[in-house]
């Protein structure tokens, strides 16, 4: 194969978003060299938000990309890895937002945690669209050493440093144990590593339900498990998200929690077609432990980065109803449960480290009575509480209904039961939240709120803060009512998405958008 | 069988029962020296299977990097921590070990009842032993070309992150410091624990290992 025909089969074009990324990555890690640690915090910030998003406008301009197959097949830049890419990149570029000022609160270098952002961000960006085993394993350890190396960045908190060696063993194993599977994969495909090849070339020697594919398979589950913090996979969450930084907290919970369902939906489909039923037995298992587990746990938390931690678990069951049902709605219902998630989720985390750097504590009880001392703080929180707890008509509650009609359309109705239920727990503990901020009286006021120090937006990285409180909250309340437009996306990121389109069998037509409201109304009603 | 084979299973042989003695020996000696001695001596074990296998670069890359940088590594930094403790056995510590023992075991029936069941799917070319890195090499710049240029960040990622961890910090004077939290610790406070009450420092969560995370 000579030069020129092997440039032109690399297909070089679909990874342009992840050369922005990395370009913007070293941009900021020369030129805070070059400037110096005062000088580049300035700009490093507002250039890392510029590349994320001038990756997500490159992510739009390739949506109806005819030859998404590049790099040999190591990488897949269908329409499903567009929008988990998108998803990442703009969740990265919120943490960036709300990390400005609570970076240099801590003392810390804010150069340096920008890069190792941005490089978790190239690897989960990566990983949602590798379609091999060998660039799935590269772009996880990316994504998972970055995390770690994040997680102990404030290393004089002896929490931060548990954290991150928790972390960091934990996910030493898990990674060890997820390799163990790929390598079962390759040795059963007789020398493969592409996943569609593996799939056909064990299904063409019989192996297909095999012992061996079925240890494989649950060896990649733990793996993927462990990046979606699904329970019995979670022991390392509540630890780590106490003792991170809390934008890292914001990061981990959203866009690597997308890179692991994107990985997930990708290898699951892909690789093992013929064990379609085992895998969703086991993730049913998960999604049944994960929800009550990570709702019942969040009820007797104190502390509001524990609360998030524990209802991060249950979400991450919510929208493993949309894997394990396995239709066209169930995987467009967790693109736009996760777009929701990504909102809501990272509007009330921006609203937590505003709150710990005015008052320095995040214990629920500390939030009594704030309503009087910050209007916009608890408006900010509120909503986004009550939108991941889904009350009508923010865009968690559509998210969840959306989810839950397509578990119902096929046909699990245990696990839709169990979800409702258990929302309802997490209603419980969302509202208490809102209640201890908004009903108390001002005599109630926690010793926190009363030494509340005057709402200032003017010192350095706060402006941040603001916007990224006040575009969550506009998202979280507006895409809730206009929500057509994410729907439609996530309806045709499924449909565009060749991989999706073969796996699922074809058991009603292709709802249109219309009949695809019409139907989220009426349960709606029921409930 | 004639004598390169007989050689050949000797040494196969041979080379098992080093790793697995070794192996062993890492996992049940209490002393951390030994241990680590023994872990290079995996890795050597290891790099010979490789070169039965014809797989001589990788042989090379085992030897030069898990024993020559990783173990090192390790034995460096046992020589620096230096310290000798001895921890007190635990109560009932049998129930632990034979539970560990049960799984352990329960696991290496189940993989190697697998590994015995399935009928490989085993490529019949023969394995290119002088031009190893040339097959290598052609990989690295085709079809692993991505990977292979992702882990190029990889590194650089890990070495920025590696210094950060290592670096002194610039701490300011103790009478300078005006900020209300000490310098690279989190905004937040550490919690304090239920029935304490608030302001008595000496029982912060932080302080006390054993107390965290309940």
């Amino acid at each position: 194969m000579d030069f020129a025909s092997l440039v032109a089969q690399l297909n070089t074009g679909t990874i342009l978003p992840e050369l922005i990324v990395t370009a913007t990555l070293m941009v900021v890690v020369v030129g805070d060299l070059i400037v110096g640690r005062t000088a580049s915090s300035r700009w490093t910030p507002y250039l890392s938000i510029i590349g994320l998003l001038a990756a997500v406008a490159a992510l739009y301009l390739q949506w109806d990309s005819s030859n998404p197959i590049s790099f040999l097949g190591s990488f897949n830049s269908d329409a499903l890895s567009i929008v988990f890419r998108g998803i990442i990149a703009l969740s990265a570029a919120v943490t960036v937002l709300m990390s400005v000022r609570y970076v240099e609160q801590s003392g810390t270098a804010l150069a340096e945690f920008l890069t190792i952002l941005l490089t978790a961000t190239l690897g989960g960006m990566f990983l949602s669209g590798s379609n091999e085993l060998v660039m799935i394993f590269v772009s996880l350890e990316t994504l998972s050493i970055s995390s770690y190396l994040l997680t102990g960045y404030t290393k004089r908190d002896p929490r931060s440093n548990e954290a991150a060696l928790k972390y960091l063993l934990i996910g030493a194993s898990s990674s060890a144990i997820f390799l163990y599977g790929s390598s079962l994969l390759y040795g059963l495909s007789g020398g493969e590593t592409n996943l569609g090849a593996i799939a056909a070339s064990v299904a063409q020697a019989r192996l297909g339900e095999s012992i061996g594919m079925v240890i494989a398979l649950v060896f990649v589950i733990a793996g993927i498990a462990f990046k979606i913090a699904a329970v019995p996979f979670h022991q390392w969450t509540p630890d780590v998200y106490e003792g991170s930084p809390t934008p890292v907290v914001a990061f981990l919970s959203v866009g690597s929690k997308a890179a692991g369902f994107a990985l997930a939906i990708r290898l699951l489909v892909t690789a093992f077609p013929l064990l379609t039923d085992q895998w969703q037995f086991v993730l049913t298992a998960l999604a049944i432990l994960s929800m009550i587990l990570g709702n019942v746990v969040a009820l007797a938390q104190t502390s509001m980065k524990r609360l998030l931690a524990y209802s991060s678990i249950g979400q991450a069951g919510f929208v493993m109803i949309g894997l394990v049902v396995g239709s066209q709605d169930g995987y467009a219902s967790m693109i736009f449960y996760l777009i929701a998630y990504l909102f809501m989720n990272l509007g009330a985390f921006t609203c937590v480290i505003l709150f710990s750097l005015r008052t320095g504590t995040d214990q629920i009880s500390e939030y009594s009575g704030l309503y009087q001392k910050d209007p916009l703080l608890t408006l900010g929180l509120s909503i986004c509480l009550l939108s991941l707890g889904g009350i009508p008509p923010l865009v968690g509650f559509f998210g969840k209904i959306y989810l839950f009609w397509a578990g119902w359309q096929a046909g699990a109705y245990g696990l839709v039961i169990l979800g409702l239920i258990t929302s309802v727990i997490s209603i419980y503990y969302y509202i208490r939240v809102v209640k201890a901020m908004v009903v108390k009286e001002p005599q109630e006021m926690s010793e926190a709120v009363k030494n509340y120090p005057e709402v200032r937006w003017d010192l350095p990285g706060m402006r941040p803060l603001q916007v990224g409180i006040v575009l969550s909250l506009v998202a979280t309340s507006i895409a809730g009512i206009l929500s057509n437009p994410l729907f439609t996306l996530a309806n045709n990121a499924v449909a565009q998405t060749p991989i999706l389109q073969s796996a699922v069998v074809s058991r009603q037509p292709v709802v249109t958008q219309q009949q695809a409201t019409v139907k989220l109304v009426a349960p709606e009603l029921k409930l | 069988m004639n004598l390169a084979e007989g050689v050949q299973l000797v040494s196969l042989g041979l080379l098992s029962f080093m790793m697995l003695g070794a192996a062993l020996g890492v996992v049940l000696l209490t002393n951390v020296v030994y241990s680590a001695f023994l872990l290079g001596g995996t890795f050597i074990s290891a790099a010979g299977i490789y070169l039965l296998l014809n797989a001589d670069f990788v042989a090379t890359a085992q030897v030069l990097i898990y024993v020559g940088a990783v173990n090192v590594l390790i034995i460096f930094a046992i020589m620096l921590v230096n310290k000798r403790q001895d921890f007190a056995p635990l109560p009932k510590a049998w129930i632990r070990k034979s539970a560990t023992a049960v799984v352990c075991l329960g696991l290496f029936s189940l993989l190697t009842t697998m590994v015995l069941v399935t009928p490989w799917n085993l490529s019949a070319e023969v394995a290119s032993a002088d031009s190893s890195i040339i097959e290598i090499g052609k990989h690295f710049f085709t079809d692993f070309l991505l990977p292979f240029e992702l882990a190029s960040v990889l590194l650089l990622m890990a070495l920025v992150g590696a210094i950060i961890l290592a670096r002194r910090e610039f701490l300011p004077e103790e009478s300078a410091v005006a900020v209300q939290q000490p310098i690279l610790t989190l905004p937040e406070r550490p919690r304090e624990l239920a029935g304490v009450t608030p302001g008595s420092p000496d029982r912060t969560i932080a302080s006390k290992p054993s107390d965290r995370n309940k």
